[in-house]
């Protein structure tokens, strides 16, 4: 791998149109692409979304998938979803606008993650990519086995694949050694990969030894409209600091725990309000003993995703206390609602908002504490912009319409690279895996692609259903919805 | 902008490292700070060779130790079985002689053996200490083991108080030294390696196979981790 790259001149020469046209209002009309994505929004793809994170479960990538592809339905490309059943939620199932999602009968192992053998999913996936005609198997999540599996699957059927990478990983322990290989495997012939921030797309070049020129940057975002300020709702006799993570290691909760004291102790009406649930708590609870703290921290517990808001607006201060981070949403809601934001300097945070909306610390106690004495003495002396002023700088920088627009240029490019034949694929496997991994994977490849073959002769193409469309170019969703019936003849 | 922009003119601001501005350049673009910010091998210790071979002088002694104690077996399970001596005829020895009396030869060598390499594995090298949690325990079983195949309860409770010397106090001593209370340092290493000239009088292969040991212990794996150091490749990423 060449750690520095400089993309050649005419590559840089090709981009230099600035995307000039403001983020949009939210109405379809302001969406209207610029010359280039005009041209390359003629071409409509039927995407797969892979993930093993998907609604009823929670978190970033979960929203992450649902807001790309309602966006993408509304730019006109056929998108449908597949992850493992959870619980009850099996089968098929229509989300808003048509966005289809395959909940598969798929045995979770740990942490929501399927168990993964690379070939008992290949029979379910098959079904899923041929019925729907799926062009671009997009997969999501490299905690995902399934996510894996499906890029390995679909590689095996000759189709084009998008991988994105949502967190940052170490190389040092022992599991980081084997996510890392198995990433590695799973990327070196996939024909483009996303990453959430510069910062993640450096980590995952060097994690799965990759060419940067096939990865792109595109953030996350917020919806603003979920996101909007309401200062009447906070106590302006004290100074409420909001800390909203789930309370895990990662998260910097002990950091969190020696914070409070030093502060509390020094500000009489400084208050913590912190929402969110995990083994960490043990550590705040401590502390709110230990210090008698109990009137001026309080443990708000797990929260709903629309509860969030009503936690935020009621602090003027947002903490993020996190040690490694990809893309920090939390920090663009909270400034996003008006707060002044202090955050920890780690992984892609910097990237995220400028100067003036974070003040950014050192993952340490005392650098944390000198952070927010500065903001509380700002604060306090009224020189800080009104939240109102602050959301508005935050709401358009980054919308899910833009991320959508560039996410679709990754599917065309994508498209318009070759998919590597079983005997390249097998060559590429193991110059880029090394000798033993490689050779292995090739030999499951092999043994997949047989195993394609015989599903092929079991249940040949030409005897398969085609899926109505619910969405995309051909898309029957609206007018079946009107008529108030479902048409569609394959109840699965 | 997408990743397949068209043609134009280069841009002209320079790219930046942030998310919140809209850059003229497409989401793929890699720029020449890319992996700047990666670091190789920080605080990585060089060692230095005979540095290395000094501290694995002390593996070397463990070895000899145990070599030692199975020279002093060998020495006496080759004796003519005593009589017992009345002022020695403590019960737990006569307990020890007889306890695994039972369990065949080939067995009672066997175990012994592998115990005596896990202690050998599990020493505490970088602390030497008594209070050793795992070999201690382990040459302890390994003597219980051994003490059966003695010809007498003389020869066992001769057998214990030398384990107890080579095994229990040898430490002690061992670890008073390191911490630089008693200085004898450089004549006390060859004086238990100088047991091999006493294993060749007895069992001359076995003494050349105990040298080659300590010769490789001292001098080739000490080469082969300095020579090792090289390859060294430690990430410390842009991870945060």
């Amino acid at each position: 791998m060449k750690s520095r790259r400089r993309r050649g001149d005419k590559q840089a020469a090709a981009s230099c149109q600035p995307d000039a046209h403001p983020p949009a209002p939210h109405s379809p009309a302001s969406l209207l692409p610029s010359g280039t994505a005009r041209r390359s929004s003629q071409k409509k793809h039927s995407i797969c979304m892979v993930s093993d994170f998907f609604y009823p479960n929670m978190g970033g990538v979960e929203s992450h998938i649902y807001q790309l592809s309602q966006c993408l339905l509304e730019r006109g490309h056929k998108v449908v979803i597949a992850t493992h059943a959870y619980g009850d939620r099996r089968g098929v199932r229509y989300l808003t606008n048509g966005l289809k999602v395959y909940y598969l009968p798929l045995q979770v192992m740990y942490n929501q993650s399927t168990a993964t053998s690379c070939f008992h999913s290949l029979p379910l996936l098959r079904c899923v990519f041929v019925r729907e005609h799926i062009t671009v198997v997009h997969a999501h999540s490299s905690f995902s086995a399934m996510a894996h599996d499906a890029l390995f699957h679909a590689k095996t059927m000759g189709l084009n694949t998008v991988f994105t990478d949502h967190s940052l990983f170490g190389f040092a322990d022992l599991s980081s050694v084997l996510t890392n290989k198995l990433l590695t495997v799973t990327l070196c012939d996939t024909n483009h990969i996303v990453c959430v921030s510069y910062t993640s797309k450096e980590n995952t070049v060097l994690r799965a030894a990759l060419n940067p020129d096939i990865v792109s940057v595109i953030p996350n975002a917020v919806d603003p409209t979920d996101f909007t300020p309401d200062p009447g709702s906070r106590d302006d006799s004290k100074i409420t600091i909001v800390v909203v993570s789930r309370l895990v290691y990662r998260k910097g909760i002990d950091l969190l725990g020696g914070i409070i004291p030093e502060l509390c102790a020094k500000h009489p009406d400084l208050c913590f309000l912190i929402g969110g649930e995990g083994p960490k708590r043990i550590v705040l609870e401590e502390v709110r003993e230990k210090y008698q703290l109990h009137d001026r921290v309080r443990l708000l517990g797990a929260l709903d995703h629309k509860d969030v808001r009503d936690v935020l607006v009621q602090g003027h201060i947002f903490l993020n206390t996190s040690l490694t981070e990809a893309f920090c949403m939390a920090i663009v809601e909270g400034a996003c609602c008006g707060l002044q934001v202090v955050s920890t300097r780690v992984g892609g945070i910097p990237e995220v908002l400028p100067d003036e909306l974070v003040t950014l610390c050192e993952p340490t106690v005392s650098s944390l504490c000198a952070g927010l004495e500065s903001v509380i003495s700002r604060q306090r002396s009224g020189s800080v912009p009104p939240p109102a002023a602050i959301h508005h700088q935050v709401q358009n920088l980054y919308t899910w319409r833009n991320i959508a627009e560039r996410t679709e240029k990754v599917y065309d490019q994508a498209c318009q690279q070759p998919v590597l034949t079983l005997p390249a694929r097998l060559q590429r496997l193991r110059s880029h895996c090394g000798a033993v991994a490689g050779s292995i994977f090739s030999f499951m490849a092999v043994i997949n692609f047989l195993f394609l073959l015989f599903l092929q002769w079991l249940h040949p193409v030409h005897l398969m259903d085609a899926a109505i469309d619910a969405s995309g170019p051909d898309s029957c969703w609206r007018k079946s919805f009107k008529k108030g019936k479902s048409k569609d003849p394959h109840p699965d | 902008m997408g990743a397949d922009s068209g043609p134009g003119a280069p841009p002209a601001v320079p790219w930046r490292k942030v998310l919140y501005e809209r850059q003229p350049y497409p989401d793929n673009y890699v720029d020449r700070r890319f992996l700047e910010e990666l670091q190789r091998n920080i605080g990585v210790h060089q060692y230095r060779y005979w540095a290395v071979v000094r501290e694995a002088g002390l593996a070397a002694q463990q070895v000899s130790c145990v070599a030692v104690f199975s020279h002093i077996m060998v020495l006496h399970g080759s004796r003519r079985p005593g009589t017992l001596h009345p002022a020695l005829g403590q019960s737990w020895v006569c307990t020890f002689g007889t306890l695994t009396a039972s369990v065949s030869t080939d067995t009672v060598y066997a175990m012994s053996s592998m115990m005596l390499l896990a202690h050998l594995v599990s020493f505490p090298y970088t602390q030497p200490a008594p209070q050793a949690v795992l070999s201690l325990p382990q040459r302890c079983l390994a003597l219980c083991v051994l003490a059966s195949r003695l010809p007498g309860a003389l020869h066992t409770f001769a057998m214990l108080s030398c384990a107890l010397l080579v095994f229990a106090l040898w430490p002690c001593l061992l670890h008073r030294l390191r911490t630089g209370r008693v200085e004898l340092s450089p004549g006390c290493r060859p004086g238990v390696h100088s047991w091999v000239g006493g294993l060749a009088s007895l069992w001359p292969g076995g003494a050349l196979l105990l040298l080659l040991a300590l010769l490789v212990l001292t001098l080739a794996c000490p080469m082969l981790l300095v020579h090792l150091q090289r390859h060294k490749d430690n990430i410390h990423g842009p991870v945060g």
